[in-house]
């Protein structure tokens, strides 16, 4: 009986043991895991801002004129070819 | 040599009894101590113990949830937090001298870091905040360096991409991330993200080895839609600036509605500030004018002193109205006209904007109805946004309206209104039959209940109206918008100052409608205090009015209508 007991505790420390470990495994899993989603989130926001920027009226007006000539059309036009 | 080592072995002998009784005495005192001690420290002083570890080791990580975007109608985004780093240190447990390579790192100058640390350091706080809101890659690279008492902390930063655009609409967050003005404000509850905690065990480098228990996850706040169209907002910023430096003006403000459904497109004021930069703040600069300002109408309101002629049954557009001699004497007070018009149909007196004949209407219809219909209308009406600091619209009650008092509020003056409510009570106008409330949120599936104020009979009378204000008779011809046929009407106010009106302090204001055929924006835009040599509506706003119109009517396509553009022809092609 003593014995039987004895290898239960053994049993039941082991499991201990095991279990602590993959709680600290996960735990860092998950950590590698978090600081990659604070990653991605600030890569969004940082793409997006940069796309509002680059694709601002205002900025987008500027280019239009200057570097492709364009112009507002005028109430009667004559197209040429 | 025999008896020596005889004599060495017998006399240590009684000495070694004794003593080895002592030693073993001492001994067993020794471990009885260290027994003793062992059970206090399990028994009695474990609590205090235990309690002393967990602090050292047990920490409590608080997460900042993200705090909601907020977005123009089309998904543009308006405001963003992204997430930032707040670097602070522990003056108890840093060693100065490592400080000088953190201060470099960061741009901050190294003696003045030493000493802020070390005066810290002697008033006993263990919490100096480093800097707040450092760029992740940049805060990384100090932390990287593990000098030991330097910490990182989590944390979001607002930014506004399209800045003193639309800093006025937005409001602004303070460092903290709380709402203070604006929308931020108004919606602060509903965008805050919920922060979350938990309890970790943490080794000497600050590293978390074990996670004991999770209190909260962290939840981002939610998102947020404007009805605002952030092209139209960048038009009409622009050209509201242009305006108000070329008039050397002190304020201004526009506001742009889409006509059927009364959305909010462009909420726009002048000054602005730049959101992104807390630094350079100016209160004064703060303020959304086109909300919290409270404007005289002035002429604009007199189409509804028409409207509400025209609604009694007694008059229509034709009928006639003697404005001569262009001058009218009520009490001691006279209220003329630029001229002598003579006689005019009710349309004339709306294109010529005679004083004479929206009071002889407003005479003739009495305070208590045209304080009705004038209600009924949204001016006078408490709030149409529920906006943080928006103005509260001024009307005089009917029974406090005398001659005088209901003469001049058929033309605009003794009552105070925001551009915004201005605006939206010209949506009257275009929406007719079924007024609807204001919308600056996008909402879906909510169909807001409209309000009978007008038929849409004489809605698109007054409209027709307001048309012939923009020709070459009216006083705001310079509104004309090219290509579409636009409806408005001029306003120039006197300033209030410490006696009565000031004589040379203008509010320019035009508000109007275009298309008139099947109108799709309207549009106010104020101008306070021109400065120049022009001052009337008609000269100052009005040629706003046209600009912005007519840019915003080309973005959101909207086909010409005055008839002037049949096709296009090419040259050389066919017709």
């Amino acid at each position: 009986m003593p014995v039987l007991l004895w290898m239960l505790v053994l049993a039941v420390a082991l499991a201990q043991v095991a279990i602590s470990h993959q709680h600290r495994e996960l735990l860092q899993r998950w950590q590698q895991q978090d600081a990659q989603r604070v990653a991605l989130q600030q890569e969004y926001t940082r793409l997006l801002l940069e796309l509002s920027t680059l694709g601002a009226h205002g900025r987008l007006d500027q280019l239009a004129r200057k570097q492709l000539n364009m112009t507002d059309p005028e109430q009667v036009q004559v197209l040429r070819k | 040599m025999n008896a020596q080592p005889h004599k060495q072995e017998s006399q240590p002998q009684g000495i070694t009894r004794w003593r080895f009784r002592l030693v073993l005495v001492v001994f067993a005192a020794l471990l009885l101590a260290v027994l003793t001690r062992l059970v206090m420290l399990h028994t009695v002083e474990q609590p205090f113990l235990f309690e002393q570890g967990e602090k050292r080791t047990v920490r409590t990580e608080v997460q900042p949830g993200m705090r909601g975007t907020i977005t123009d109608r089309y998904g543009k985004p308006l405001a963003v937090s992204t997430p930032v780093v707040n670097l602070w240190l522990n003056p108890q447990q840093v060693n100065v001298q490592q400080l000088a390579v953190i201060a470099t790192d960061l741009g901050m100058n190294p003696r003045e870091l030493i000493k802020r640390t070390e005066r810290a350091a002697a008033s006993g706080r263990s919490f100096v905040y480093l800097r707040r809101q450092v760029e992740p890659a940049l805060a990384q690279q100090v932390l990287d360096r593990r000098v030991a008492g330097v910490y990182g902390e989590d944390d979001f930063r607002r930014f506004y991409p399209a800045a003193e655009v639309t800093a006025h609409t937005l409001g602004i967050v303070n460092i903290d991330g709380r709402g203070q003005e604006g929308l931020e404000l108004a919606y602060d509850a509903y965008l805050q993200g919920k922060p979350g905690s938990r309890q970790v065990v943490k080794d000497l480098y600050g590293n978390v080895i074990k996670q004991l228990q999770v209190r909260d996850v962290a939840q981002p706040g939610g998102d947020l839609q404007l009805t605002i169209d952030l092209r139209l907002q960048y038009l009409a910023y622009r050209e509201l600036k242009a305006a108000v430096n070329q008039h050397k003006a002190t304020s201004g403000s526009a506001v742009l509605l889409d006509a059927r459904s009364g959305d909010v497109l462009a909420l726009v004021s002048q000054p602005s500030y730049n959101p992104n930069n807390r630094a350079a703040l100016r209160p004064e600069h703060m303020r959304n004018r086109a909300v919290a300002d409270l404007i005289e109408p002035g002429s604009t309101i007199k189409p509804f002193t028409v409207a509400a002629a025209l609604m009694s049954g007694q008059y229509s557009p034709g009928t006639a109205i003697n404005t001569a001699p262009g001058y009218m004497r009520i009490r001691n007070k006279t209220i003329r006209d630029h001229r002598n018009y003579g006689v005019l149909d009710v349309t004339g007196v709306i294109t010529k904007s005679s004083n004479i004949g929206v009071v002889k209407l407003a005479h003739h219809l009495g305070a208590e109805s045209l304080w009705q219909f004038f209600t009924q209308a949204g001016i006078g009406q408490a709030s149409v946004l529920g906006f943080p600091g928006e103005a509260i619209s001024q009307m005089p009650y009917p029974e406090q309206m005398d001659k005088l008092r209901l003469a001049t509020v058929s033309y605009g003056y003794g009552l105070a209104m925001s551009p915004l409510q201005l605006a939206y009570a010209y949506t009257n106008f275009t929406q007719g039959a079924c007024h609807k409330p204001l919308r600056l949120v996008m909402e879906q599936g909510v169909d807001m209940p409209c309000q009978p104020v007008m038929s849409e009979k004489v809605a698109r009378q007054v409209l027709n109206m307001l048309e012939t204000v923009i020709s070459k008779e009216g006083t705001g011809s310079r509104a004309a918008v090219p290509g579409y046929r636009a409806g408005g009407k001029t306003g120039t106010a006197h300033k209030v100052g410490g006696s009565g009106y000031k004589d040379d302090v203008y509010t320019a204001v035009f508000s109007g409608v275009a298309p008139v055929s099947d109108p799709d924006l309207v549009l106010v835009v104020v101008i306070d205090e021109p400065k120049g040599r022009e001052y009337y509506g008609g000269e100052v706003a009005a040629p706003v009015f046209s600009r912005i119109m007519e840019q915003a009517l080309r973005l959101r396509q909207v086909a010409p209508d005055d008839g002037s553009v049949k096709n296009l022809q090419m040259a050389g092609g066919p017709a």
